[in-house]
């Protein structure tokens, strides 16, 4: 019977979880950063926000 | 799929179940790799800049798949082969794979002015994809220790159905990963430049 090397699963699965993770984080955090980046210039220039909500008439 | 549906692997054990993340990860480099090439193309003929966002933030997709699979790869040969790298021909064209779209990626960064950056990218990106055929067949031109592909390879596959579909399923969740991962970076690529300017 083979060994089942269960340690070594782990470390793979446990190693992709880890960058996949770190990297969705990092995207998230950076839109989020430059979003409200381009809210704040927004503001400071006088420019209007985008429309976000559909308005009746 | 990989510890729930897939069965115990006869001759490796448990350990084969590394299969289900290191395969779907080579497909997304492949993947990742041809998106760089057409787009560069794209861009070149175009001078589209959502073409050259699409390259940029596919080949950082690539990058990152591409260094999970040698990765996965590693601890996945060490129970197997007994080492944890051998300078394979399989092992060496991926790793060249992998240094040429760093170096993609290190090109963009230093270079201040936008458009010539894009352009010398684009033209690297169109010559580093030649790369991905080397490392795919190396294991039928070479001798190599790395088994030839089981999947994704001319005929019929000749593992079991149950194998096939774990394996089917975890690829179109990597694919689904993939254009996830690239819309997110081409949307904060797009925002970045908007700052800038």
């Amino acid at each position: 019977m083979t060994a089942d090397n269960w340690s070594f699963v782990f470390a793979a699965y446990g190693l992709a979880l880890v960058v996949i993770v770190t990297y969705w984080r990092f995207l998230v955090r950076r839109e989020r950063e430059l979003s409200e980046g381009d809210t704040l210039r927004r503001h400071g220039s006088g420019m209007p926000e985008p429309q976000t909500e559909h308005r009746s008439p | 799929m990989a510890f729930g549906l897939a069965p115990r692997e006869a001759t490796q054990g448990n350990v084969q179940r590394i299969m289900y993340l290191h395969v779907p990860s080579v497909w997304v480099a492949y993947l990742a790799f041809a998106v760089v090439l057409v787009a560069s193309i794209a861009y070149l003929a175009r001078r589209s800049e959502g073409a050259d966002r699409l390259a940029h933030a596919s080949a950082e997709v690539g990058v990152l798949f591409t260094g999970l699979t040698i990765a996965t790869g590693s601890i996945w040969g060490k129970p197997t082969w007994g080492t944890w790298w051998t300078w394979d021909a399989r092992l060496t064209t991926v790793s060249i794979l992998f240094v040429m779209y760093l170096g993609y990626l290190l090109l963009r960064g230093m270079i201040d002015d936008r458009e010539r950056g894009a352009r010398f990218a684009a033209v690297l990106g169109i010559v580093a994809a030649f790369n991905i055929p080397l490392v795919h067949f190396s294991v039928y031109w070479w001798r190599t220790l790395h088994q030839p592909p089981s999947l994704m390879k001319p005929g019929p596959s000749t593992m079991p159905g149950v194998i096939v579909a774990a394996l089917l399923v975890n690829f179109a969740a990597f694919t689904l990963l993939y254009v996830y991962f690239v819309t997110r970076r081409a949307r904060v690529l797009r925002l970045e430049a908007e700052a800038e300017a």
